[in-house]
């Protein structure tokens, strides 16, 4: 019989939760990891005015929610190549000719120069590319102002990562739900494989559950080591997640294993979904996916009966050319089975009513009609443009309060093919101004030869920076960004959940580094509008949006690492969803009303060009990089050094390459060179390839771009219509036609494969 | 009520309770607290043989020291062990 647990409240009131003992001369800030997308709450601490050592936080919350990318930071960040003055081009566009210039005198220029640029072709001639999720403290600030200007043409990288599955979402249920890991009985990955160094409280909730006895359901091509762990994996073909999910609801209809009840007073649609699914038996869904029908059945048997279950947020479906449906047909296995807004299945958070959002912040009812009509992309793709989402304002603001809910900053986007073709010269008018901020846009889209050509074609580009990474190479300004550990942050998770969480400013930033805040200011003012950004400082700024809380940033910093209202489950019971039927929209009203199918559906593959016999899958990330970023930590490039091709033992011998041997890949796009990495774990005929190599050592400037041009994965991502998803805009990264050219080596990399870190 | 609504309610009763232990367990100010913060770190602690979050590279990690970093950022060393 296990012993009583102690329960000595004066032992409690004592125990060491609180701090880690530290070093004398050493002070901690409870900060939050920016390193990778994920937002660890970390522990920062201080000596001599500088971060030496980022650690798990004390809080058994976010217990052991550290990776490598995060302990390697304050060296990182401290890089001797690190941007600390404002850049300004004075050579030619890519000539690696610059001169360091005040803050002062870059900001005018850019100023004077975007308001010409306006004038001259209007406001929508000014496009943004950013993510927040990197440069953290835009807040919104920079679609204020051009919502304010005038241009609609505001694109990022989650376009095809997170921001364009929240829009989608919103078609089926109005909100973008987050899985309840900590209740649920059963989870689905679909591709997706968090693991100790990447996406690290995922793998952490994950192991967790199945410590709890929770199933683990794995869709991935790939034997990957969340498929080694699964009850349950299902090698299907790169590419078939959406025909995978009509087999998993044809099972789940035929067999009733839905939630009648809900069915029955929450959604509408279901006998038009019931016929559709009806083209789908499970022999045709077996010849899509590749997959044993029986196990396909036992699957969804296990999704439908074994929970509540939930399905977390997977970048593979979102950069499919299916991908709309197959995040679709995610929210719908959500709704019939009855996992939404339940414990342990999705819940619906809403906004944290105490916080005034970044939606809010946005303002995006001053862009007037007329100027969002010209959002580039919405003709062909509306999915997540204004177009596609101005009919959540009624719903949203029915149940949400308020009109606007950009959640993840992806539901009210340019598309980023459409932009890069108007930039290029290609589009229905001029686009001449160009900034990206704590983004790489050369390497973080698809067609990454007409990003370059777009770039070339304009009258003034500017970069907010770390580094001299491709992209900025090709800018007029490159403008020194602060990172996490210089400045505090407020992290409201994009909307997306209502919770908030606070990060303490551990460090000054070096030389003249600013944050994003600081850059939008002082883009304010120089286009004589600093009304828009009345806020003296970041903290002045968050003491405005906590103001309801009753707290200011620094009060709330002391009291809490995180602030959420309780939660509440089945708020639809009250308020209906936010669609404009008030239910779950099995048959989208919306994606009707826009022309498109408002069923999901399975597109097959074009006729394969005998060419190119592979199938290509990328956007895949290595545990010690993130994006484009970390390829100058000596640590981390030694963990990796060269980008590797992962083929089958099958798929090497057929076209005789050799483990280390570097080839070429090619498709009709371009081509890169890359080393042979053969693993057991892949199946014949797909090779997988890494996110966004670039050597930040190799020479910069146009013709080289510090490797880019040689080893870019976004050189071989199409962007064409046969390879772009319908309702969207985003390119086909799971699965696209290539092959294997072997080269005469020339290349030698420090390591042979075998002896690199274990990717996946 | 069936019994299916009446373990629904239950399981949401649960939860809301995790999350409330969640948040007092954050503030770590009142003995109510502290008691929550220890009743999380005992609901979420494993043996150590099955923690599955121990990674040598992480636990061992000691930091830098600040002058060296200084002296890497001026480009005076080019490493730091």
């Amino acid at each position: 019989m296990p012993a009583a647990p102690p329960f000595d409240p004066q032992a409690i009131s004592d125990a060491k939760f609180e701090e880690r003992a530290v070093r004398p001369g050493v002070t901690t800030k409870r900060t939050i990891c920016q390193t990778c997308d994920i937002a660890c709450s970390v522990v920062a601490e201080v000596e001599k005015g500088r971060v030496v050592k980022i650690r798990s936080s004390d809080n058994p919350i976010f217990r052991d929610n550290i990776c490598m990318k995060g302990i390697m930071a304050p060296k990182g960040l401290a890089d001797p190549t690190r941007i600390m003055k404002p850049l300004k081009r004075v050579g030619k566009r890519g000539s690696g000719e610059w001169e360091e210039v005040s803050w002062d005198e870059a900001i005018t220029d850019i100023g004077e120069r975007l308001k010409t640029i306006i004038e001259k072709h209007g406001p929508e001639a000014w496009t943004v590319s950013t993510s927040q999720w990197n440069t953290a403290t835009d807040h919104g600030l920079g679609r204020r102002i051009m919502n304010h200007v005038g241009s609609p043409n505001w694109i990022s990288g989650v376009a095809l990562c997170a921001g364009n599955t929240a829009a989608v979402n919103r078609f089926t249920y109005g909100w973008f739900p987050m899985g309840d890991y900590a209740n649920t009985k059963c989870i689905v990955l679909m591709g997706h494989n968090p693991r100790r160094h990447s996406w690290t409280p995922m793998y952490n909730f994950i192991r967790q559950a199945q410590a709890r006895g929770a199933k683990l359901i794995v869709t991935d091509p790939r034997r990957s080591s969340s498929a080694e762990r699964a009850d349950i994996w299902l090698p299907l073909k790169a590419g078939s997640d959406a025909a995978m999910m009509l087999g998993w609801l044809k099972v789940i209809l035929d067999e009733e294993l839905y939630d009648k009840k809900f069915v029955k007073n929450w959604t509408i649609g279901f006998d038009d979904l019931r016929k559709r699914v009806d083209e789908y038996p499970l022999e045709r869904v077996a010849k899509l996916t590749g997959c044993d029908p029986e196990m396909i059945a036992k699957a969804a048997r296990m999704y439908a009966t074994d929970g509540p279950s939930i399905i977390p947020w997977t970048p593979i479906t979102d950069m499919q050319r299916n991908s709309t449906s197959g995040i679709r047909l995610q929210s719908i296995l959500r709704s019939v089975c009855g996992y939404i807004d339940v414990p342990g299945g999705e819940r619906l958070e809403g906004f944290n009513p105490d916080i005034i959002n970044e939606s809010a912040i946005e303002m995006h009812h001053l862009l007037s009609d007329e100027q969002k009509a010209k959002q580039l992309g919405s003709d062909k793709h509306p999915a997540f443009t204004y177009r596609g989402q101005e009919v959540f304002r009624e719903p949203t603001k029915r149940v949400y309060g308020q009109e606007y809910a950009n959640l993840i900053m992806g539901c009210h986007m340019a598309t980023p093919s459409a932009t890069f073709r108007a930039m290029a010269g290609q589009g229905p008018y001029p686009v001449k101004a160009f900034f990206f901020l704590g983004n790489n846009p050369m390497m973080s889209y698809a067609n990454m030869p007409l990003i370059i050509e777009a770039m070339m074609n304009q009258d003034l580009i500017v970069a907010h920076e770390h580094f001299m990474i491709p992209s900025a190479q090709l800018a007029d300004y490159v403008l020194p960004g602060d990172s996490w550990l210089e400045r505090p942050w407020l992290m409201d998770s994009f909307g997306w959940m209502s919770s908030v969480r606070p990060s303490e400013k551990a460090m000054e930033p070096p030389g003249e580094c600013k944050s994003t805040f600081e850059f939008w200011k002082l883009i304010a003012g120089a286009l004589d509008k600093p009304e828009l950004v009345p806020w003296d400082t970041l903290e002045d700024f968050y003491d405005y949006r906590l103001e309801k809380t009753g707290m200011t940033f620094d009060q709330l910093v002391k009291k809490t690492d995180i602030y959420f209202a309780p939660p509440k489950f089945r708020q639809y019971e009250q308020k209906g969803f936010a669609t404009p039927s008030g239910k779950v929209e099995l048959k989208s009203s919306i994606l009707e009303e826009l022309g498109f199918d408002p069923l999901p559906y399975f597109r097959e593959d074009p006729p394969v060009d005998p060419k190119y016999p592979l199938k290509l899958f990328t956007g895949v990330r290595e545990d010690g990089f993130f994006q484009t970023g970390h390829r100058h930590i000596p640590e981390m490039r030694k963990r990796h050094p060269a980008p590797l091709v992962f083929v089958s033992p099958g798929t090497a011998e057929q076209f005789q390459v050799e483990e280390d041997e570097w080839v070429e890949v090619e498709n009709e796009l371009g081509k890169i060179s890359i080393k042979v990495a053969i693993k057991d774990a892949m199946p014949d005929g797909l090779i997988r390839i890494p996110h966004g190599w670039w050597k930040p050592e190799m020479k910069q400037g146009t013709g080289h771009l510090s490797g880019a041009l040689k080893y870019a994965d976004a050189q071989l991502c199409r962007d064409d219509e046969d390879y772009l998803d319908r309702e969207q805009g985003i390119p086909h990264l799971k699965g696209v036609p290539c092959r294997i050219n072997r080269v005469k080596q020339s290349e030698q990399s420090d390591a042979p494969a075998s002896e690199m870190e274990p990717a996946e | 009520m069936s019994i299916n609504e009446k373990l629904l309610r239950k399981r949401e009763r649960s939860a809301a309770l995790m999350l409330w232990m969640a948040k007092r367990s954050s503030y770590n100010k009142s003995l109510l607290d502290k008691a929550c913060r220890w009743a999380v770190n005992r609901a979420t602690t494993l043996p150590p043989e099955e923690d599955f979050l121990r990674d040598p590279l992480i636990d061992s990690d000691e930091g830098f020291d600040a002058d060296e970093l200084d002296r890497y950022q001026r480009g005076e060393i080019s490493k730091i062990l």
